[in-house]
C-alpha cells in the first residue's frame, strides 16, 4: 500500500533524510518512531507529496508520489505536526473546504462532512470559529480534515502531542477505531501508544532507519542478552555462587536485600537460552528458599533508548529485521 | 476549475472576515468621493466662467468627461499603489505563516490552480471597488453628456491596469510569509515602477522612451483619454503573466526547500 525505497532528501547541507527504505500493507499501522529531527516528518512530508526527496521513490496506495502526484494525493488524508487550521472558518465550513478540494462534491461531500463530524465528536462545535476552539477541538479538526474523503492512507503526524491525557484517550481510541479498514502511519513520541495502537514500528534516528519489524519480534531480535530477576531467601554468598556455576551465566549481580533476609540477584546470560529451570535447581543447591523468578523483557522503551543513545553492546546482533 | 473556485471563495470569506476589507473599501470611498467632487466643483466653476466668455471657452475645448473623470481615473493608479499590496499581502504570507500551506499543499491541487483562485478572489475585490467608482459618470451624465465610449475605454485601461498591480502583490506576497515585508516589497516595487516616468524626464532620448514604456502608470494614460493601444495592453498583460510565472516558480522553490 505504500513502499519507499531509498528516500534522500537534504535541505541544504542538512540531511533530512538518508536513504530510507520500508513498506507498509494494506490495513496495516505503522507506528513511527524517533527522537526530534529524526526524519520523521520528511519522510511523511514525501509521502504526502508536500516536497519532492532528493532521490529514490515512494508510493502511496500504489501510486508513485513524484510521478503521479495528485493522483497519490487524492488517496491519502494528512494530519500535519503542528495541525494548521484556517482559525476565521468554522468547523463545518472549513471541512466543506478540505471535502471540495478533495474533489468531493454534492450528496457525498455531505455524507462524508456528517461522518466525520460524527467519528470525531465535533457536532458540539460544527458551527463554530475554529479559532476560538481548544486544542483537543483542533486536534480533532485536524483529523475531521484528514478523513473527510474516506481515504485509504492516513498519514498522521504526532496526533496527540500536546493534548491532556483524556484527549489523548480519546484520539487514541479515535486511532483505534479506524484500525483495520485502513492504512496507517503514525508518528509519535509516546511510546504505551505504539504498543496499543501499531502493528509495526519503523524507528528512524539520524536520517536513517536504525529498526524495523514487529513489535515482540523486533524486541525479542534487540534482546541481546537474556536478564533473569531471582529473589531467593538464604546466604547471599553461597547462592551467588551456585548461580554462577550455571551453564551460560555470564555475571550475577546483588541488587539489594530486603526484610526477611530476602536477596535480589539480577542475572546475565550469554545467550537466548531459558536457563530459568538450571536456575531454580541452584538456588536450592545452595539451600536457599526461591521466592520470585521471572525473565527481564526489553520493553519498547530499552529498545528505542538504546538505538537513539547509539549503544549497541553487542555488534553480532543486528536490529534491522 | 472547482478547485480554483473554492479557493476564490475561501479568500473571499476571509478576506471579508477581516476588518481589512471593510477599511480599504471605507478608505477607497472615501477618497474617490473626495478626488470626485474636488473635480466636480472646479469644472463648475471653470464653466461657469466661461459660459461668460465664449472665446476663452471655444479656445480651451474643456468637455464633462475630461474635466470631471479623467482627474478622477488617473488618481485610481495612484490609491491602487497603496491599495493592491494591502489587499494581496496576505494571500500567500498568511497561509505560509499558518502553516496551512503545507496543507494546500497536499491536496490533489495544482499550483496554478491555487494561484488562480487567489487571484481571481483578490480581482473581484478590485471589480467590486471599480463598480464603486461607476456612481461617478452616471452622476454626472444626470447634469451633461457624457461620452460613454471614452470611459469604456478608461475602465478596459483602470481593469487591466489594476490587475497587473495585483500581480504585483501576489508576487510579493508568494516570496514571504511576512505580510508586512510583502506589502512593502509590492509597494517598492509598483513605485519604482511608477517612478520610472519621472526618470524618463531626465533621460536622453532612446533611454527615455524605454523607461516611459516601462512606466506602470503611463499605460493608463492613454486609455482614460479614450485612446486603446495594443502596447498598452500587451504591457499590462506581459506585467500579470510575468507576475503569475513567477508566483508558480516560487511556489515550487517553496515545496523544494520544505
Amino acid at each position: 500500500m505504500i513502499r519507499v525505497e531509498n528516500l534522500t532528501k537534504y535541505y541544504g547541507n542538512l540531511r533530512g533524510v538518508k536513504d530510507i527504505s520500508f513498506q507498509v500493507e494494506e490495513g496495516e499501522v505503522l507506528g513511527f518512531l524517533g527522537p526530534n529531527g529524526a526524519g520523521k516528518s520528511t519522510t511523511m512530508r514525501i509521502l504526502t507529496g508536500y516536497m519532492p526527496p532528493n532521490s529514490g521513490s515512494a508510493w502511496v496506495a500504489n501510486v508513485n508520489v513524484s510521478e503521479s502526484p495528485l493522483e497519490a494525493q487524492k488517496n491519502l488524508g494528512y494530519l500535519p505536526e503542528n495541525n494548521p487550521l484556517y482559525g476565521d472558518m468554522t468547523v463545518r465550513t472549513y471541512l466543506n473546504f478540505v471535502a471540495s478540494m478533495k474533489g468531493m462534491s454534492g450528496a457525498e461531500k455531505d455524507a462524508g462532512i456528517k461522518r466525520v463530524v460524527g467519528s470525531c465528536g465535533l457536532e458540539d462545535v460544527a458551527n463554530r470559529l475554529i479559532g476560538n476552539l481548544s486544542k483537543g477541538y483542533r486536534q480533532r479538526v485536524g483529523l475531521a480534515q484528514a478523513m473527510v474523503n474516506d481515504p485509504p492512507v492516513l498519514i498522521l503526524d504526532e496526533p496527540t502531542s500536546g493534548l491532556d491525557p483524556a484527549q489523548i484517550v480519546e484520539i487514541r481510541n479515535l486511532i483505534l477505531e479506524l484500525k483495520g479498514n485502513r492504512t496507517l502511519i503514525l508518528s509519535t513520541h509516546i511510546l504505551p501508544e505504539v504498543n496499543m495502537v501499531c502493528d509495526r514500528v519503523v524507528i528512524i534516528h539520524q536520517g536513517e532507519v536504525a529498526a524495523e519489524g514487529a513489535l515482540d519480534t523486533l524486541a525479542a531480535n534487540a534482546q541481546v542478552d537474556s536478564t533473569i530477576r531471582v529473589s531467593a531467601i538464604g546466604g547471599v554468598g553461597t547462592l551467588s555462587d551456585k548461580m554462577k556455576t550455571v551453564s551460560g551465566v555470564d555475571r550475577v549481580e546483588l541488587l539489594g536485600t530486603s526484610t526477611g533476609e530476602e536477596a535480589h540477584f539480577e542475572v546475565h546470560a550469554k545467550s537466548g537460552d531459558d536457563i530459568r529451570s538450571d536456575l531454580v535447581a541452584a538456588v536450592s543447591a545452595a539451600e536457599g528458599k526461591l521466592t520470585e523468578i521471572r525473565q527481564v523483557r526489553l520493553t519498547l522503551e530499552d529498545l528505542f533508548v538504546r538505538i537513539v543513545s547509539g549503544e549497541r553492546k553487542h555488534d553480532e546482533v543486528t536490529v534491522n529485521a | 476549475m472547482r478547485n480554483t473556485f473554492w479557493i476564490c471563495r475561501r479568500e473571499l470569506a476571509s478576506f471579508f472576515f477581516s476588518p481589512i476589507a471593510y477599511v480599504i473599501l471605507a478608505a477607497w470611498t472615501v477618497l474617490m468621493g473626495i478626488f470626485y467632487s474636488g473635480a466636480f466643483l472646479t469644472y463648475a466653476a471653470v464653466s461657469m466662467q466661461l459660459a461668460r466668455n465664449p472665446q476663452a471657452a471655444a479656445q480651451y475645448n474643456i468637455t464633462p468627461t475630461s474635466a470631471v473623470l479623467e482627474p478622477v481615473f488617473s488618481s485610481v493608479s495612484v490609491i491602487l499603489l497603496f491599495v493592491a499590496p494591502l489587499l494581496t499581502m496576505r494571500l500567500f504570507s498568511e497561509e505560509k505563516k499558518q502553516g496551512t500551506m503545507e496543507l494546500m499543499l497536499t491536496f490533489p491541487l495544482r499550483n496554478g490552480q491555487m494561484f488562480a483562485g487567489k487571484y481571481l478572489s483578490v480581482l473581484s475585490i478590485y471589480l467590486v471597488m471599480l463598480a464603486i467608482t461607476l456612481v461617478y459618470p452616471i452622476i454626472l451624465s444626470a447634469f451633461v453628456k457624457v461620452e460613454w465610449t471614452i470611459i469604456s475605454s478608461a475602465y478596459l485601461g483602470l481593469l487591466l491596469t489594476g490587475m497587473a498591480f495585483l500581480s504585483v502583490g501576489l508576487l510579493a506576497s508568494s516570496w514571504t510569509s511576512n505580510q508586512i515585508v510583502a506589502a512593502m516589497v509590492a509597494f517598492m516595487v509598483l513605485l519604482a515602477t511608477f517612478l520610472m516616468d519621472v526618470l524618463a524626464a531626465s533621460a536622453s532620448a532612446p533611454l527615455a522612451s524605454i523607461l516611459r514604456h516601462l512606466s506602470l502608470g503611463m499605460h493608463l494614460r492613454n486609455s482614460i483619454r479614450g485612446i486603446i493601444d495594443t502596447r498598452d495592453i500587451i504591457y499590462l498583460v506581459n506585467m500579470n503573466i510575468l507576475c503569475g510565472f513567477l508566483v508558480l516558480r516560487s511556489l515550487e522553490y517553496y515545496r523544494w526547500r520544505g
